[in-house]
């Protein structure tokens, strides 16, 4: 029998060498090398062991990009750190990091619809000075010129951009062909191609939309309202937009989509859409583009080789897609503890040539010339995409806009507030919120 | 003991406690008066945000719900908790593997268990229970945008990641139980449920009751399930008082950290009003002991 003490002394011992064991197994980078490239990172050795931190969300799209660059600049004393995180979790980082003296990261990931509101609260620190600098070293020319625009902010560029994103339509090449269909081009063809797939009895509900209530709803709607030309805000006179008919109409056209799509389409995000897509249960789906390879992937989807890819449609017609372009990229917080050049080069170095070739096709990277139409299959779709996206509204309050209003979409959407009753409060939230820049 | 020794043993208590129990306390009730945004001071404006909160539909909304769940689940908790731990308390050797087995939703996190969960109901993921009652009724029910369904879904997934807890407190509740008084019964014709009701329930009162008091906390915290469980709560009623206070305070970045504070102490009066009978009970029961 053995004794009271050994079983501790044994226990004690299998539960060190467990946690050694699973704390071993996440040593170094916490996301997947895979996707990670090996580029030139040519900062000076600081002159004391340095760790940055990193805050990106993990998706195909953004992973190449923090992959190379904690790969490559995690030398010379210096190790960069990531861990994996969602995109949600990102956003109530990002909101904490930014608001001390000190934060705890080093290296944040930002997106065009935030810079405004941060680099007017002067939380990220402008770049110019440092793109001057190393523009050669790094090739930082070559990088979109409306994409930097779209990272700026009263003429000072606060995100150097790594990649955009902007709506493709991915659909059934099998099914439209089977029934003599071709890609629509506006809502009213969205809805006549879907009628005649539902008739055709093979799929129920051959839309797919993330129209998640607690999220996607309000890039969906701020989407459809930038198709029939209409901002949120009238910039000139600072006043809200959501009294004009087209706001009512941007309601009326998503709410004519509800017959086609699964009755529970409120509680989708991106990944259940391609979930739907990839067990069949859905022929036409406009996501990002990010999310495009992923249905491509023979492991994902036994339709992985009848996916069609095309621009969205306009909501009623016209050049304006039913569309919103998102260009991501990396932004140094003000209050970051390292050497600011050092971070820049670390930066610079993960949305290089290299590094950015490396990320098609996941992703769409911000230099001109990488992707071409022969990229991916999805890449000539995005391409138009690109063209004929509404234009960004570059204001400090309309990330807080789409935030506030984001209930209320959700609840017209399903019918639970009236149309008019619906605009009407959120004319009253945002011109609330336009109050206080009015000041 | 000496009073130095005391000292020592007490104070490690006392400073864990004040750090992690009294400070954030006092900071949530400080903040509830005030304009907070992160690292920055926070403005006095009395009790406004006890104003806003109390004027919000959707706190009643979430109040109703809570209160709502926490009644059925923590009935079928005891009940089932009770009915569960006679059973696996009259095994045999097979006991340990069966406790161990019965235990595996009670460790797995709960937002991986009601993940996993929500998949029974989703068409897209297969569906199981989905299927089924589709198949045996003939309709399709929405678990998710459907609100009595989605709660069912709620209640159902809360009780069984809690259940273990509860059949393992009633087990060594039941090993207590004299078996001298149990006989005894039996001798003087009790029946079965006689014997459970006026001999065994009587005798684990106590242990019934910390079951009562710990699940009440518990599911009256409900969160993190209910991010994969109900995406849409909010516009269906189903979003819990700690949803509500997430949403409100932290959602996309947002900073309405004093209106969350507010929230929170409303939340743990009302903890504090649904527990007192069983802390008052209990009370009772240590000063009669």
């Amino acid at each position: 029998m053995p004794q009271p003490r050994t079983t501790v002394v044994r226990a004690l011992a299998t539960t060190i060498s467990a946690a050694l064991l699973l704390t071993a197994c996440g040593a170094g980078s916490r996301t997947s090398s895979s996707t990670a490239a090996q580029v030139d990172c040519d900062f000076p050795a600081p002159s004391k062991a340095t760790s940055v931190n990193v805050l990106a969300y993990n998706s195909s799209a953004i992973d190449p990009f923090t992959n190379t660059m904690v790969k490559s600049c995690s030398k010379n004393q210096v190790t960069v750190k990531h861990e994996p995180i969602d995109f949600a979790g990102q956003v109530q980082k990002t909101t904490a990091t930014l608001a001390g003296d000190t934060g705890t990261y080093d290296v944040v990931e930002t997106y065009g619809f935030i810079i405004p509101k941060y680099a007017g609260e002067q939380k990220l620190r402008p770049l110019d000075e440092y793109v001057a600098e190393f523009d050669q070293e790094y090739g930082l020319s070559d990088i979109n010129k409306a994409m930097r625009q779209a990272m700026s902010y009263d003429g000072k560029l606060y995100g150097l951009p790594m990649q955009a994103q902007m709506y493709v339509m991915a659909y059934r090449k099998d099914v439209f062909e089977s029934l003599g269909l071709k890609p629509p081009t506006t809502f009213a063809e969205l809805r006549d191609v879907a009628g005649k797939i539902q008739q055709a009895g093979q799929i129920k509900y051959p839309v797919a939309l993330p129209l998640l209530a607690s999220s996607d709803i309000a890039t969906a709607y701020d989407s459809a309202l930038g198709s029939l030309g209409v901002d949120y805000v009238d910039a000139t006179t600072m006043t809200p937009n959501f009294d004009k008919p087209e706001a009512a109409k941007a309601f009326d056209e998503l709410r004519s989509l509800a017959p086609f799509m699964d009755p529970q389409v409120t509680t989708f995000d991106q990944p259940r859409v391609q979930q739907q897509m990839y067990n069949g249960s859905a022929a036409v789906a406009i996501m990002f583009s990010g999310r495009m390879n992923d249905l491509t992937q023979a492991s994902n989807s036994k339709f992985s080789q009848q996916f069609g890819f095309a621009p969205p449609p306009s909501v009623a017609g016209g050049d304006v897609l039913y569309n919103t372009l998102s260009v991501d990229g990396w932004s140094i917080p003000t209050n970051a503890a390292a050497d600011p050049k050092m971070l820049f080069e670390m930066i610079a170095s993960s949305v290089s040539a290299d590094a950015s070739k490396a990320s098609v096709p996941a992703a769409y990277p911000a230099r001109d010339g990488i992707v071409t139409p022969g990229s991916s299959p999805y890449a000539e779709a995005a391409q138009v995409s690109i063209g004929k996206a509404p234009p960004a509204e570059p204001h400090p309050w309309t990330s807080r806009i789409s935030n506030d209003t984001r209930t209320v979409v959700a609840d017209v959407v399903l019918g639970n507030t009236p149309v008019a009753e619906g605009t009407a409060q959120m004319q009253q939230i945002a011109a609330k919120i336009l109050a206080e820049y009015k000041k | 003991m000496r009073r130095r020794e005391f000292l020592g043993l007490i104070a490690p208590s006392v400073l864990v406690m004040g750090g992690l129990l009294v400070l954030p306390l006092y900071r949530t009730v400080e903040w509830s008066l005030q304009r907070v945004n992160y690292g920055e001071a926070g403005t006095f404006v009395g009790l406004d945000n006890y104003s806003a909160a109390l004027s919000d539909p959707r706190l009643g909304r979430a109040v109703l719900f809570t209160v709502g769940l926490t009644a059925v689940v923590v009935a079928t908790l005891i009940v089932g908790g009770y009915l569960l731990a006679v059973m696996v308390n009259g095994l045999g050797r097979s006991k340990p593997f069966v406790l161990g087995f019965l235990l595996i939703s009670y460790v797995v996190p709960n937002i991986v268990g009601a993940t996993m969960f929500s998949w029974l109901f989703d068409a897209n993921f297969g569906g199981v229970v989905n299927h089924l009652v589709s198949t045996l009724t003939g309709h399709e029910v929405l678990w998710f945008i459907d609100p009595w369904p989605n709660r069912l879904v709620i209640a159902l997934d809360t009780i069984w990641f809690m259940l273990p807890f509860s059949m393992l407190v009633i087990i060594a509740g039941l090993q207590g139980v004299p078996a001298e008084v149990i006989e005894a019964s039996r001798i003087d014709g009790a029946s079965t449920f006689r014997t459970h009701w006026s001999v065994i329930i009587p005798s684990i009162r106590g242990v019934l009751g910390f079951v009562a008091i710990i699940s009440i906390m518990d599911v009256l915290r409900t969160f993190d399930q209910l991010v994969p469980l109900s995406p849409q709560a909010t516009q269906i009623g189903n979003e819990s008082i700690m949803l509500y206070i997430y949403n409100v305070a932290f959602q996309d970045g947002g900073q309405q950290l004093g209106l969350g504070s507010a929230i929170n102490v409303l939340l743990i009066l009302l903890i504090v009003i649904l527990l007192y009978p069983f802390i008052r009970g209990i009370a009772k029961e240590a000063r009669q002991a």
